[in-house]
């Protein structure tokens, strides 16, 4: 059921064409737009929620305080005066820049993230379908479209004359490329079992039910087909967003904030902003690849919507990479080139390898 | 037909750094003083720029190792998309056989470049030294 379904859906820029009764290239593109406005404004939220106030909670939590209690319930309207605090900061300009590169940088952060929710089947929203584009390259995009984010650390670190971001931009680099790596060949085992890189179309084959214990039935999730797989995944995942324990690009203890180091202002919050939704892509591929997209774990929880589960997965992704920075030491950079080179990649291929000979074997 | 929907993503997603950009520069002061635009050196003040600082090779070496892998992922995609179907057609040896030579020698590559130490960080002389001097090598 759920595989023809999601084939049949329209895409979020057909219905809202549909909807101004506009059609051709006009109407593709002003769906388009207003589309790509409401995803990046979804994108946006969960930002501005996670960045002033759920981070500070959770951090918070984790080592027995009292974070941002004052203003609203829960101290949630912080994030409004926050946002004004940011914006309006002064922004200094260090001797030495390197102009247009320095600037281009943190345009080119959040812009890297955003842009790879355009593939994301984010669900159901009553008869709403959020999912902007649906190639058969999907997988292959998603990850293209989120390496990107490495060549505007490389262009801050650079930029910025100042050693420490030099050091923060050549860390995220060695990072990126051990780790990259590892993330893409893990997501082919994957892809092995569904057939395709196109994302409605990974999301549908993980619609069966893989077993029933006692009356519940497990999906067919890739998470529960292959967990060692998923483990990887999850592993690469951390350090391609640069995340603890994999967080030396930024090593606040080692280089101050690395290549972030000389930004003020808008432009760090445009950072700031980069990273979170890079976060929430991390999450977003996951629950794509891994967790059956929006579907609902089980069948008796269909009745809340698939974009409600789609949340939910993200942000589960998000406060484990929240628990991981309470809870993990950083790693050193030498021990990082030496996890990802010696123990991630070969792992990944073994994974590639053994997941081709079973499924070999049971066809 | 989908690129117009992704190619309006990123004009929204180039759109929203730039309209707070210009939010920010209305609501920002701008007081320039002496000292504030130097870079951050710990509170020292700077010596030399940061564009003649010297890094470390590994870095340069991981890189030539990721540019073979990084290709090697792009001729696996194909392979992974048609594998479980290819396997119905022609057996599993035919479709399994030549990526695991393909496969086998990228190790064999990565074994070569293990063992020259192309994957260990090196570390500067002057700092193994010092550490040996102080007895915690």
């Amino acid at each position: 059921m759920g595989a023809l379904a999601l084939q049949t859906e329209q895409l979020l820029p057909e219905q809202i064409a549909e909807l101004l009764g506009l059609s051709g290239v006009p109407g593709e593109i002003v769906g388009g737009l207003i589309g790509a406005f409401l995803i990046a404004n979804i994108m946006l939220t969960m930002t501005a929620i996670a960045g002033p106030w759920a981070k500070r909670k959770i951090t918070a939590a984790f080592t027995d305080r009292i974070a941002v209690n004052r203003i609203g319930p829960f101290g949630l309207l912080i994030i409004i005066p926050d946002a004004v605090r940011l914006l309006s900061k002064e922004l200094i300009v260090p001797e030495g820049v390197d102009r247009p590169s320095w600037d281009l940088a943190p345009i080119i952060l959040p812009a890297s993230a955003l842009l790879g929710f355009a593939v994301i089947p984010m669900g159901d929203l009553g008869p709403v379908n959020i999912h902007l584009a649906d190639p058969e390259a999907g997988l292959a995009i998603v990850f293209a479209f989120a390496s990107i984010a490495s060549v505007a650390l490389v262009m801050a670190g650079y930029a910025s004359n100042n050693k420490y971001s030099l050091m923060g931009g050549l860390r995220a680099v060695a990072q990126n490329i051990a780790y990259e790596i590892p993330l893409i060949i893990t997501a082919l085992s994957v892809v092995i079992f569904a057939g395709t890189l196109q994302m409605s179309e990974i999301v549908a084959a993980q619609g069966t039910a893989l077993f029933t214990i006692a009356g519940v039935s497990i999906p067919a999730w890739y998470a529960f087909v292959n967990p060692f797989a998923f483990v990887l995944f999850l592993v690469a995942n951390m350090a391609e967003i640069g995340r603890n324990p994999f967080d030396i690009p930024e090593a606040p203890t080692e280089i101050v904030a690395g290549y972030q180091t000389e930004y003020s202002s808008v432009y760090f919050v445009l950072f700031y902003l980069g990273e979170f939704i890079h976060i929430f892509l991390g999450g977003a591929i996951m629950a794509v690849v891994f967790l059956g997209g929006a579907a609902a774990p089980i069948p008796a929880l269909e009745f809340i919507p698939g974009f409600v589960w789609f949340v939910i997965k993200i942000w589960a992704f998000f406060l484990f990479t929240q628990w991981c920075r309470s809870a993990l030491p950083r790693v050193r950079i030498d021990q990082l080139i030496e996890i990802g080179w010696k123990g991630m990649l070969v792992l990944s291929f073994a994974n590639l390898v053994l997941t081709a000979i079973i499924v070999g074997v049971i066809i | 037909m989908s690129w117009i929907a992704i190619g309006a993503l990123a004009v929204v997603g180039v759109g929203i750094p730039l309209g707070m950009m210009a939010a920010s520069a209305l609501l920002r002061p701008s007081v320039p003083e002496q000292g504030k635009s130097a870079t951050y050196e710990s509170g020292e003040i700077p010596t030399g720029t940061a564009r003649s600082f010297k890094f470390n090779i590994q870095y340069y070496m991981v890189a030539l190792l990721f540019v073979v892998f990084d290709i090697e992922t792009v001729l696996v995609f194909p392979w992974a998309v048609i594998y479980s179907d290819a396997v119905e057609v022609v057996g599993i040896t035919r479709a399994l056989g030549p990526m695991l030579l393909f496969i086998g020698i990228l190790l064999i590559g990565l074994v070569w470049a293990w063992r020259n130490g192309a994957v260990s960080w090196t570390k500067s002389p002057r700092a193994t030294r010092r550490k040996t001097e102080r007895g915690d090598a």
